[in-house]
């Protein structure tokens, strides 16, 4: 079996198995290409709506949050950006998804080759509890048969700078996962996230366990990130949203409520929905 | 302004006593005002004290309203329209303050040209103080019931005070060279005009933070090009 090097990995792979991969120069994105389209989306589990025909552009290397209330359908929508709602039974799914031009739900289009390009982070720190720091970094890399050391080496270093953790880590690679502090396992799971080389970072309420500092830590984390990603982030708290994110989406019922830029949002929302729900005001 | 109940009952109370104390701060700077102008134009030098222990309230509700508007921005975060209504408020304890200090200077030249002979100029500065408190209470009017058709006007208002200004420093100049031995007496009353001149500017001031509260329009300075934002 062949080894597979850094070329296999080159950012802006297509995503369609079927169809012969464009080299990063001709599919590299315009600045002001939107990494999503999503047009006219509808999902359900089974009876019930979860999304409700929902059109939104997600701009490229850019930070967008989405807020709302439990069970407004933010993170079906994040999910159904790399395509992990699929893995709920009875899911249906109306619309369509662009990623850079094309379509993500198109029939020849790998979800495992969506999700290496799509990468997520999880509400709750999820390294995997018997492996080491670096083979937590690596798994990604290894599962999809890297073997060659310097290249996997220079991914580990890599990662682990950019998710900020290269420094508190770099003596203790060989130590599990789990026996770090869970800010560091939070920015491991980025790490682990970032080794495939995404271009995109989805993040479910990345924050939400952790205390203060590390939250601070991941947020200046997100920000640094943004030059080189796209980030998605559901997040309930709204300091955090109107702190880190450019563009917020404010989700109601599955309805995309309202969609802008994140300062005017929280400054003058143009839905009285939006301002009701960013002051206090609902229900 | 209708404006539906917080989830946090503690936030409304705590926004409604903070407007609250600015609006004692508005009716004190009112009082304080009309009182000025009863101590130049009735030569009424009793007033200036009252002028003075006003101000005095006025300043320690500005220092109150400072301190109630930060705590509840640390500890309520509020965003949207209710983050514009704190800071409009807080801008509005600001530009009290300031009405409120030219009230007092105002009375404080009164009781001076008090204590000399008559002059008869002093009651072509009538017509001058009935506007700036028009303008003031209109201000203060938008602010309270975020009337933004009212606070749109008071721009244009001011610019006719600015020139009812220019007009009376003008024939006060005139004054001055007839009638050198009373140069100090004219002057205290072009400080006076130039005092309520000012009180015209913040009472537009004012109108453009009740602007910016009901609509989160910023109003000020239209004719700069210049922008930072």
């Amino acid at each position: 079996m062949p080894v597979k090097t850094m070329s296999s990995f080159e950012p802006n792979a297509h995503i369609g198995t079927m169809s012969s991969p464009t080299s990063p120069a001709e599919s590299s994105p315009s600045p002001a290409e939107p990494a999503f389209k999503v047009n006219n989306l509808s999902i359900w589990y089974g009876e019930k709506q979860a999304i409700k025909n929902v059109s939104i552009e997600i701009p490229a290397k850019a930070i967008t949050a989405i807020i709302g209330p439990s069970g407004c359908g933010k993170s079906t929508f994040l999910r159904c950006l790399n395509r992990m709602h699929e893995l709920v039974p009875r899911t249906r799914l109306e619309g369509d998804i662009h990623f850079y031009g094309e379509n993500l739900y198109g029939p020849a289009v790998d979800p495992a080759v969506v999700r290496r390009r799509v990468g997520m982070v999880f509400q709750k720190s999820n390294p995997f509890p018997t492996m080491s720091i670096e083979e937590n970094v690596l798994v990604g890399l290894r599962l999809n048969g890297v073997r060659d050391r310097r290249f996997l080496n220079e991914r580990l270093e890599q990662s682990l700078r950019r998710s900020a953790l290269w420094e508190e880590v770099k003596h203790d690679l060989k130590k599990p996962g789990m026996s770090i502090s869970g800010g560091q396992q939070q920015r491991l799971c980025i790490a682990r996230a970032l080794a495939v080389e995404p271009e995109v970072l989805l993040m479910d309420e990345p924050c939400s366990a952790l205390d203060p500092i590390a939250t601070a830590k991941i947020e200046e984390l997100i920000r640094e990130l943004r030059d080189k990603y796209t980030i998605v982030i559901v997040t309930h708290n709204m300091q955090q949203a109107s702190r880190v994110s450019d563009k917020t989406a404010f989700f109601y019922v599955g309805e995309l409520i309202e969609f802008g830029d994140t300062t005017q949002l929280f400054n003058r929302p143009a839905e009285r929905q939006t301002e009701d729900y960013i002051t206090g005001r609902f229900g | 302004m209708m404006r539906t109940r917080h989830i946090l009952r503690e936030f409304d109370r705590a926004l409604d006593a903070l407007r609250s104390d600015a609006l004692m701060m508005a009716s004190l700077t009112d009082r304080n005002l009309q009182n000025a102008m009863s101590c130049l134009l009735d030569r009424n030098p009793e007033l200036c004290v009252v002028t003075v222990l006003d101000e005095k309230e006025v300043d320690a509700l500005e220092k109150k309203v400072d301190h109630d508007g930060v705590d509840i921005l640390l500890r309520y975060q509020p965003v949207a329209s209710d983050l514009r209504q704190v800071v409009s408020t807080m801008k509005l304890g600001s530009n009290l303050e300031r009405v409120a200090d030219q009230a007092v200077n105002i009375a404080k030249r009164s009781r001076k040209l008090s204590m000399e002979p008559e002059l008869h100029e002093a009651f072509a500065l009538g017509p001058l103080f009935v506007d700036a408190i028009s303008i003031f209470r209109d201000s203060i009017r938008a602010y309270a019931d975020g009337d933004v058709a009212l606070a749109r006007t008071l721009r244009e208002r001011d610019r006719e005070i600015d020139q009812m200004n220019r007009q009376i420093a003008d024939d006060l100049t005139v004054k001055m060279a007839e009638q050198a031995d009373r140069i100090p007496d004219y002057l205290q009353l072009l400080f006076i005009a130039r005092h309520l001149e000012r009180v015209g500017d913040h009472a537009k001031n004012i109108g453009e933070d009740a602007v910016y509260a009901a609509e989160a329009e910023d109003i000020r300075h239209p004719d700069n090009a210049l922008a930072y934002h």
